[in-house]
């Protein structure tokens, strides 16, 4: 609705400019009417102004007073239509309920060719109009000149009505801007910035809003005091500091350049995943920048010489000369650091577990945000289209630049326009019971059998894990050590590098209606696999490693961890070796019907969900471990740019790049993250901690730390407030168990305005499909009527206009006599004066009734309007109704 | 930096900061692309706001735009004379409005300005058909034509006068969630 609000700026303007409203009257009065419902800021002095023209109108053609509009209205009307119809789009009655919000369209066709009245006029002294800048006073001055210039002096009556009218139109303009004075900057630059105007009338809105800004100022100052005035000064420093902020973070960010030539060359759909990529970077940068400054830095003041000896594959193992760095918890100390002897001192417990806990708050309220804004801007409507009018106008993606891709992509849409028309011809697919109970069967058979494979997979991984645990205690060379437990990794990538391609054979299989479900029963399996492998592999962390009374458990997960992180590291430049350069190489040498790949959006994407996943576990048992995951992410970024640009091509389905964006975010939060919360959960409050390394040692759990912390606290009186919060806030079921009930009553509550919402938004689609063919059916009989009066013959029209008392008559002659102008502009004049003033006013009619000459014309038509603008009253009503809160 | 002074003034840069979706930097950067399209036209120093338009065939052929089958209906629809001609201020505009930070009322509005071609502020049948036409190279048979532009109208029409009004745009645009990202153009 802030748009509607912003229109109102519009508004006045034309309100100024007398050809200007005359031309738009003509043009699209119906709408203009509708307006006025619209935007609360145009209130009825809006509608006053058309009994205004109408007056003038009247004065200009020098008609008696009381000659019924009606009356001649469908004379002209008919010449009008007639002219009309040669002319497609002067659509004479509009469409009265289409577009209250496009009331600024005018100003199009003013500038475009095709319409037939005089373009340049009008639009051009409008916008010089603003250009020049004259404060409203001074038009509005202007205005006044031109009306007393323009009114025969017998008529001072109505010219005291107009002015009152435009001192109202006056008072609008300056409530408007008050209005946009009123509000914060912020707010004001967003409703300025959303003007569809062109760049100076915004400016210009803008100029007026700050002068009167500065004007209220000064007048305040007056009694004012230096205090406000320095509010003032921050303010207006802390904006510019803002906006300086701002430019300097557009400089931050990354790859900017990249991104367009991606883009440019691949479309939407591939640059999302970049974006992604982009996005789970930016998180890991921030948790290493936290974590290597409150855990690593001061563990670096007290940490001792490392004298292990460093033979590379540790490199790849994570384990030897790394175990004795501060990429381990193992290596963190439990004491309190202190350089000074004064008593500023560092608690290595407390900084580790706040640190690593506020991390992850903040993580979840920036996913939880990002998913919120995502479902906001892409699931506005929860019924998608499929359909072809989506295909056809939303579908070209601006952002390609590149001459192949534009060529590819035009080839593409048409075989897709194709497919969807051959679709159409047969389309319902009439299955009998016996294929659908066989596809049923299929999906089914399957579902268990992926299932199972992800099953599968998982006992394996089980097993070989705790076998290798086994391995360690035997005794065999350091070396042999290390490389065996590369063992368990290399599995796990293979297998998560393998099974997809089993799940994608399925596909073969498989038959779905729409192939957007086998894309997302695609997603969903994997995701299984995945998510199972990971959940199996943290199962045996905490259940067999952790109790395993090994010395400093904490390390070798973390251990186990960088292993499975940088072993898929290496799968990944492998598969995008193998998968795209090996197979471009096959596809366009050996059997070229393969052809050049495609890059696979979905499979890339969700292993980025998988090691993002691996990389916040071991954030806790590896606090830099988000250091390896930026590299690893920068060095897949560009490996991933380079097998694009040499190997693939631009992706042929089509792929809804916002929706998958939507559910990925999900998928990102959903299983993975909570899952982390609750790995994370179990360690602290379940697991106890080893007892010879890391900085919990000696504890039975990890919160002992904090509890003893709060114990100590509260021998302080002046941080009891922290106590009380812990005790009685996080510490208490109660607390966390009435908050879930209130947060399940707020979500019902919601759900439940949000059906209400979809019932009514059912409503309103039926009521405007009602109203267009309303209208269909009044227009039809509209022109039926027209055709049938202006059929009969002359001696007939001039034998029953004659029967009527001579005023009307007189009009009946002056009016063919402004028709006989060719579309002069008293003869739009009249049009627009005689329609608007018929169509709404009761008063406007009776005469037509009173006098009741050509009464069958007359009163359908003003039926025919009086119903038509109800109807129009009507449903904005309701529009207005729905849409406030 | 140095330059910056003598290109706007602080107070341009201010405003169009304010109408814009951009950064005073992206402002500079912008006019340096509009300065090089024709050094020879386009002043340097913009403080006194000088008329100057740019045409059409020059603007189209930016690498941003120049394969884009609308090029010509953009330029257009940002044109304050509506023949294509540009002044900086257009073509500010016209990046503001395709640029990320853009909201989707706003860009609707301008699509629909780009796919109304004979600008009678509706999209009908010649304008669906020229559409397709640029979408597809022309690749499609008459009939073929004319059945899609039916079906688009069928579903897209509410108010069941034959051709689309921009309400029955935006509500479509409503529902096509990837709209927001396609229409949009990295500068």
């Amino acid at each position: 609705m802030t748009y509607h609000y912003n229109e109102a700026f519009e508004n006045p303007d034309y309100h100024y400019s007398e050809t200007l409203e005359i031309d738009r009257s003509r043009e699209r009065n119906p709408s203009f009417h509708q307006n006025r419902h619209d935007s609360s800021l145009d209130d009825d002095s809006l509608y006053d102004s058309y009994e205004g023209h109408s007056g003038r109108g009247q004065r200009n053609q020098d008609y008696p007073m009381a000659i019924p509009m009606a009356s001649m209205q469908p004379g002209f009307r008919y010449s009008h239509s007639a002219s009309g119809s040669a002319v497609p789009n002067t659509n004479p009655y509009g469409n009265p309920h289409t577009n209250p919000s496009f009331e600024y369209e005018p100003e199009l066709a003013y500038t475009s060719p095709s319409t037939f009245h005089a373009m340049d006029g009008p639009y051009m002294r409008r916008s010089s109009d603003v250009s020049d800048g004259g404060s409203f006073s001074q038009r509005y001055n202007r205005r006044q000149a031109d009306l007393v210039y323009r009114m025969p002096s017998s008529l001072l009556r109505l010219d005291s009505k107009a002015e009152t009218y435009n001192e109202d139109k006056y008072k609008q303009e300056e409530k408007l801007i008050k209005n946009l004075a009123s509000m914060s900057s912020g707010e004001r630059v967003k409703a300025i910035q959303k003007t569809p105007k062109t760049m100076k009338e915004k400016r210009d809105i803008r100029n007026k809003v700050l002068m009167e800004k500065t004007k209220k100022s000064v007048s305040s100052s007056t009694q004012i005091n230096c205090c406000t005035q320095c509010m003032y000064k921050t303010a207006l420093s802390y904006q510019r500091f803002k906006n300086g902020l701002s430019e300097y973070l557009h400089l931050l960010q990354l790859w900017q350049k990249t991104l367009k030539v991606i883009g440019g060359k691949f479309g939407t759909s591939v640059l999302s995943y970049f974006v992604f990529l982009k996005w789970l970077l930016t998180f890991n940068i921030f948790s290493f920048l936290v974590n290597f400054s409150f855990i690593t830095i001061p563990q670096f003041i007290a940490s001792g010489p490392n004298n292990l000896s460093f033979n590379g594959l540790e490199l790849l193992t994570g384990a030897g000369y790394f175990k004795k760095t501060v990429l381990y918890y193992g290596f963190y100390t439990n004491s309190t650091i202190s350089k000074t002897e004064n008593n500023s001192s560092y608690n290595m417990q407390l900084a580790y577990i706040f640190t690593i806990g506020i991390y992850f708050i903040i993580c979840f309220f920036s996913l939880v945000y990002s998913m919120a804004k995502s479902f906001r801007k892409n699931f506005i409507n929860p019924q998608t289209y499929s359909g072809s009018a989506v295909k056809l106008l939303c579908i070209w993606d601006f952002n390609i630049t590149n001459e192949k891709a534009v060529k590819l992509k035009q080839s593409n849409l048409s075989t897709q326009i194709k497919e969807s028309l051959s679709e159409v011809t047969h389309e319902v697919l009439n299955l009998s019971l016996k294929q659908r109970i066989a596809r049923i069967a299929i999906h089914l058979v399957v579902w268990v059998a992926s299932l199972g494979i992800a099953a599968a997979c998982c006992a394996g991984v089980y097993f070989l894990s705790r076998n290798e645990l086994q391995l360690l205690e035997g005794n065999k060379s350091e070396l042999e050590n290390e490389a065996a437990t590369l063992v368990l990794p290399i599995v796990v990538s293979l297998l998560n590098l393998l099974i997809p391609f089993c799940f994608a054979l399925f596909g073969l299989i498989e038959k779905f209606q729409y192939p957007r479900h086998q894309l997302y029963a695609t997603v969903i399996r994997n995701v299984c696999l995945k998510i199972s492998i990971i959940g199996i592999l943290c199962y045996y962390w905490l259940n067999d490693v952790a109790t395993s009374e090994k010395e400093c458990w904490e390390s070798l997960v973390g251990q186990d961890i960088y292993r499975l992180i940088v072993i898929d590291f290496i799968f990944c430049l492998l598969g995008s070796f193998f998968g795209e350069f090996v197979r471009r190489i096959i596809g366009t040498k050996c059997c070229k019907k393969l052809g050049v790949p495609e890059f696979d959006i979905a499979r890339n994407v969700l292993d980025l969900i998988y090691t993002q996943t691996l990389a916040w576990i071991g954030i806790f048992f590896a606090p830099l471990m988000p250091a390896m995951q930026i590299i690893s992410f920068f060095i897949i970024f560009y490996v991933k740019k380079v097998s694009l640009m040499r190997n693939c091509q631009p992706p042929r389905k089509v792929w809804r790049a916002s929706q998958m964006t939507t559910l990925f975010i999900f998928l990102l939060f959903f299983p993975s993250f909570t899952g982390v919360l609750s790995v994370m959960a179990v360690t602290i409050w379940r697991r106890t901690p080893s007892k010879q390394c890391g900085p919990f040692q000696g504890l039975t759990s990890i919160i002992d730390a904090v509890s003893g912390w709060i114990h100590i606290l509260d021998s302080y009186s002046s941080s009891k407030w922290v106590v009380w919060i812990y005790r009685n806030l996080i510490g208490s079921v109660h607390f966390f168990f009435i908050l879930t009930v209130i947060v399940l009553i707020i979500t019902y509550l919601y759900w439940q305005i949000i059906e209400g919402r979809k019932m009514m938004v059912r409503l309103l689609h039926e009521q405007i499909i009602n109203e267009g063919k309303d209208k269909m059916f009044l227009l039809n009989k509209l022109r039926a009527l027209q055709t049938s009066k202006l059929d009969p013959p002359k001696g007939e029209q001039q034998e029953r206009s004659s029967s009527s008392y001579q005023p009307s008559r007189q009009a009946a002659l002056q009016m063919t006599a402004s028709l006989e102008r060719p579309f002069g502009r008293n003869g739009r004049d009249f049009y627009a004066e005689s329609s608007s003033a018929g169509i709404p006013e009761k008063t406007g009619l009776a005469p037509a009734d009173e006098e009741g000459h050509q009464p069958g014309i007359s009163e359908t038509l003003a039926l025919a309007l009086r119903a038509r603008q109800q109807a129009e009253w009507e449903m904005e009503d309701d529009d207005d109704e729905d849409f406030r809160p | 930096m140095g330059n910056k002074q003598t290109i706007f003034t602080d107070e341009q840069l201010d405003a169009y900061q304010d109408c814009t979706f951009f950064t005073r930097k992206e402002i500079l950067r912008l006019h340096g692309r509009y300065q090089e399209m024709a050094p020879n036209i386009v002043p340097m120093d913009y403080t006194k706001d000088p008329d100057v338009k740019l045409p059409i065939q020059l603007i189209i052929n930016m690498p941003e735009l120049k394969e884009n089958p609308f090029k010509e209906r953009i330029v257009e629809a940002f044109s304050e004379d509506g023949d294509g001609n540009l002044s900086f201020n257009d073509f500010v505009d016209m990046f503001s409005v395709l640029s990320e930070m853009a909201p989707r009322e706003l860009k609707a509005i301008y699509a629909f300005k780009i796919y109304d071609f004979n600008t009678d502020n509706f999209i009908c049948k010649s304008d669906l058909e020229k559409t397709l036409n640029k979408l597809t190279r022309e690749e499609l048979t008459a009939e073929e034509i004319t059945l899609v532009c039916e079906k688009v109208i069928e579903e897209a029409d509410m108010d069941g006068d034959g051709k689309l009004a921009f309400a029955d745009f935006e509500n479509m645009i409503s529902k096509a969630p990837d709209f927001l990202s396609t229409f949009h153009i990295r500068i």
